[in-house]
């Protein structure tokens, strides 16, 4: 199961001087979410992939969480100019967050929007639960937050997964 | 647009360098931001103008009905009282609730462009008789004067007022050119002096009628000649026992001229509108009636009759003040602060006309009433120049004109005043029928009988004002040639006007504000302008749609938050788009929209337009750069409210690497609200 740090809970209106909830990324991730999917592979592969690693973790079923992804990915992009896609699904059946990281040594064109390169595929399922929706655009927020462009950059010549995962806890400070 | 308009600022940004940015370039736009006045300052400005009449009304009055012109000045003040609830009421159903508006609404364009005729009559003579009249007050001062400083010259008062009516008004045709700001801040000076004057000649007078007890003036009525107009002719009119009471009546009544700056100022009063506007109407009732009846009673009772109207006729409260207790060197004393005072409302009251006339042309012109040539704004000061132009060159011709003849210019004067009155209660009523929506504020004294709301207090009003206006046809023939040859003068204007506009613009169109346009290089410098504690920015899109906007605007408070309302115009592509700062069709629209709902609102909304390829990133983006608290957006016609809620916190992420709270609102149909705080 996924980490997240609840570190001030929001009391009243924003700018009122409550504090949302701030969600640590690295201690989602761990080695074997971390992969590295070969050249020429395209976006729906990384997908399988990266679903089937962290379900595979997490002892879910991994058809039905790629259903979901795949029906999230129907909808609006979730690639972002900075080079990192996310994806992202709300599960039913789980207590907290799932999350995945692909990095790609070369550029992806993003199949939905083709002016957009992929460099880092960042997926994730949160709880199902309507209190959980804020934890799930917590999150949506802070990873797009993290992954700018020089840490992807600094990714994509990461040596392997525990060397990528150092650099996600460094960044991340 | 509107004189209250400021140009804030516009910017012009760049996204980070970078390969595949969405923002590739931004283009905030010039906004028009209104600002919005406390019912103090509304009070203010409409009484520059309609107290202002306390310095003229008793000698025109005297001379046209004799010693009882207290009495019908009371009775016009009381009735003022009345005429204040018809326009409340006109405003309630329409923000900019002017006389043209609520006409056409209820009756038609012909009458609404005939009843704004006779309007712009009214303010074209409120500033000559306001700025001649002060002319007077400073010759006779200075005539008075210059005796003690062995000076021997002595002032024709005639030619004198001329020439300061026509420095005033040049004076003040500069500050409108260059925005209201300063006159709203002029007029609560004028006020605040005025009253302390008041107060001392009240005190003053109170004080010598104590020690030299007066009569008070008799009812009966001694039209002169002139008063009495064709009258004479109409044989069968002197058995009429309520003649003479209408006639003095009709001659008082331009002591109320000035209520419609109340519609005016409308527009600008500050939240919670209605009840300032009731404030408002409260303060200006109540303050000319203490001013203008009472100075007027005082004059007839203290100043003796050998020289009330022979030698201040033109300048009464000037006699006032030379005839009350004590010695001559107080007196004129007192009389310089009355004549000093007098000058600066006058003044003002000729400043007031020219905002008013403005305000007026302004609806007019936004209605394709007149060509959108007028409409045209100043380089420098975004103000509608050729407009003020073209009531200060009318009303300095009217001031050449009257060669300084005040009675002159009062005869005439109430011409305007009481046909607008006819029209716009007219108007009122029919509307009651018309449309059946529930106001906030009605006329009092409504019947119901048969199932329908019978507007008694309403009826009432318009005969009285019907037979008013009438009998001034009859009596006051400089007011009905001039009046008739003016109004049909503008009439004509407008007429032919619209049919330009009509040809044109074969479309027609819809009203909408004009926007001047200016470039910075900087959107954060752009954020640094707003100075108050929270930012609040709204999406706005449709125009028929400002769900969010009136939601923001009903929370919002003004003390210490300003709102951003936004929009985005999405270009497709990555490269630099070089988009021209100006607005297209729809753009103006949606603003104008926009500034109508802030007005109605009585809020300060400040409308950025940003030109992006990707509308998230655009919206985004202007949220951090003014430090928005709270992001509001409409439910999007695509994407579900989750949908959109996801995309904006990813990209608020991407664009954002600390972590400043904000709450993220999307407010759907039926104020239905999803929102998150992040």
């Amino acid at each position: 199961m996924g980490l997240y740090q609840k570190e001030n809970a929001p009391k009243g209106p924003a700018g009122s001087g409550a504090l949302p909830v701030v969600v640590k990324i690295a201690p989602l991730l761990s080695e074997d979410v971390i992969l590295f999917p070969a050249e020429g592979v395209d976006k729906t592969a990384i997908l399988e992939q990266l679903t089937a690693a962290v379900c595979r973790k997490a002892g879910q079923d991994p058809a039905a969480a790629l259903a979901k992804v795949h029906e999230r990915e129907a909808g609006i992009s979730t690639t972002l100019d900075t080079g990192l896609s996310l994806p992202h699904a709300r599960l039913p059946g789980i207590d907290g967050i799932l999350a995945g990281l692909a990095v790609l040594k070369t550029p992806l064109v993003d199949p939905k929007q083709p002016e957009l390169s992929i460099r880092a595929v960042f997926l994730f399922f949160s709880p199902d639960k309507p209190g959980a929706f804020p934890l799930h655009l917590q999150l949506l927020r802070g990873v797009a937050s993290l992954f700018q462009a020089p840490l992807i950059e600094k990714l994509s010549a990461a040596n392997g997964p525990a060397d990528a995962l150092a650099l996600v806890r460094k960044s991340e400070g | 647009m509107d004189p209250r308009t400021r140009w804030r600022w516009s910017a012009k940004v760049k996204a980070e360098p970078g390969p595949g940015r969405r923002v590739t370039e931004v283009v905030v736009l010039t906004t028009a931001m209104l600002s919005f006045i406390s019912f103090w300052r509304a009070s203010a400005i409409v009484l520059c103008d309609l107290a202002s009449t306390a310095y003229y009304i008793g000698g025109i009055v005297e001379q046209a009905v004799g010693k009882s012109a207290p009495w019908f000045i009371l009775a016009v003040m009381m009735f003022s009282y009345a005429i204040r609830a018809v326009y409340m009421e006109s405003c309630s159903m329409f923000v900019r609730g002017g006389v043209y508006k609520v006409v056409k609404e209820a009756m038609g364009g012909t009458l609404a462009k005939l009843s704004a005729s006779a309007l712009m009559f009214d303010y074209v003579l409120t500033g000559p008789i306001s700025a001649v009249a002060a002319g007077q007050y400073l010759a006779g001062l200075l005539n008075a004067l210059f005796p003690h400083f062995r000076i021997g010259w002595h002032l024709d008062p005639g030619w004198f007022s001329v020439v300061f009516a026509i420095a005033a008004t040049v004076y003040f045709w500069w500050e409108n050119i260059k925005g209201i700001h300063e006159s709203s801040d002029k007029a609560l000076k004028i006020m605040q002096l005025t009253t302390v004057m008041a107060v001392v000649m009240m005190a003053w007078c109170g004080l010598t009628l104590w020690l030299h007890p007066a009569p008070l003036p008799p009812f009966t009525l001694n039209f002169s000649p002139e008063a009495l107009g064709w009258a004479p002719k109409l044989g069968w009119l002197k058995p009429v026992g309520a003649v003479g009471v209408i006639m003095a009546f009709g001659h008082s009544l331009l002591a109320m001229s000035g209520e419609e700056s109340l519609a005016q100022v409308y527009r600008e009063i500050e939240a919670p509108k209605m009840k300032n506007l009731e404030r408002t109407g409260l303060v200006i009732f109540l303050y000319s009636m203490l001013l203008t009846s009472l100075t007027s009673f005082f004059a007839v009772m203290i100043i003796p009759d050998s020289v009330r109207i022979s030698r201040y006729g033109d300048n009464l409260l000037s006699g006032l003040a030379m005839s009350v207790v004590g010695p001559h060197w107080a007196r004129l004393l007192l009389q310089t602060f009355v004549v000093g005072v007098g000058v600066v409302i006058l003044a003002g009251a000729s400043n007031t006309s020219i905002v008013g006339a403005n305000g007026v042309l302004n609806r007019l012109a936004e209605d394709g009433i007149l060509v959108d040539w007028f409409r045209g704004l100043h380089k420098k000061y975004g103000t509608t120049h050729r407009l003020i132009n073209l009531i200060v060159g009318l009303q300095i011709i009217t001031i050449l004109l009257c060669r300084g003849d005040v009675y002159m210019l009062g005869e005439a004067y109430a011409f305007g005043v009481i046909w607008s009155f006819v029209f716009k209660t007219l108007a009122v009523m029919v509307l009651r029928f018309k449309d059946r929506r529930p106001r906030e504020f009605m006329v009092p004294l409504n019947i119901e009988a048969g199932g329908v709301e019978w507007p008694v207090g309403l009826a009432l009003i318009f005969l009285v004002l019907l037979a008013t206006a009438s009998m001034n046809l009859i009596t006051k023939k400089v007011a009905t040639v001039s009046g008739t040859i003016f109004t049909a003068a503008f009439f004509g204007l407008f007429l032919y006007s619209e049919r330009d506009n009509e040809r044109r613009h074969a479309d027609a169109h819809a009203v909408e504000e004009k926007f001047n346009l200016r470039e910075e290089t900087d959107l954060n410098r752009v954020g640094g302008e707003f100075k108050k504690d929270r930012r609040v920015l709204v999406g706005v899109r449709d125009p028929n749609n400002l769900l969010p906007l009136n939601k923001a605007l009903d929370e919002l408070d003004p003390e210490n938050t300003e709102l951003v309302a936004f929009t985005a115009r999405v270009r497709s592509g990555l490269g630099l788009v070089e988009e021209t700062a100006a607005m297209d069709a729809d753009e103006r629209r949606l603003f104008t929209r926009v500034l109508e709902v802030a007005e109605k609102h009585g809020k300060t909304v400040t409308p950025m337009l940003v030109v992006s390829n990707d509308p998230f990133y655009a919206i985004v983006q202007a949220a951090q750069a003014v430090g928005a608290a709270e992001l509001l957006v409409g439910v999007s016609a695509k994407l579900s409210a989750e949908e959109q809620l996801e995309r904006l916190a990813m990209t608020w992420g991407s664009l954002q690497t600390d972590n400043p709270p904000v709450r993220l609102r999307i407010i759907g149909a039926a104020g239905v609200e999803h929102n998150a705080d992040l």
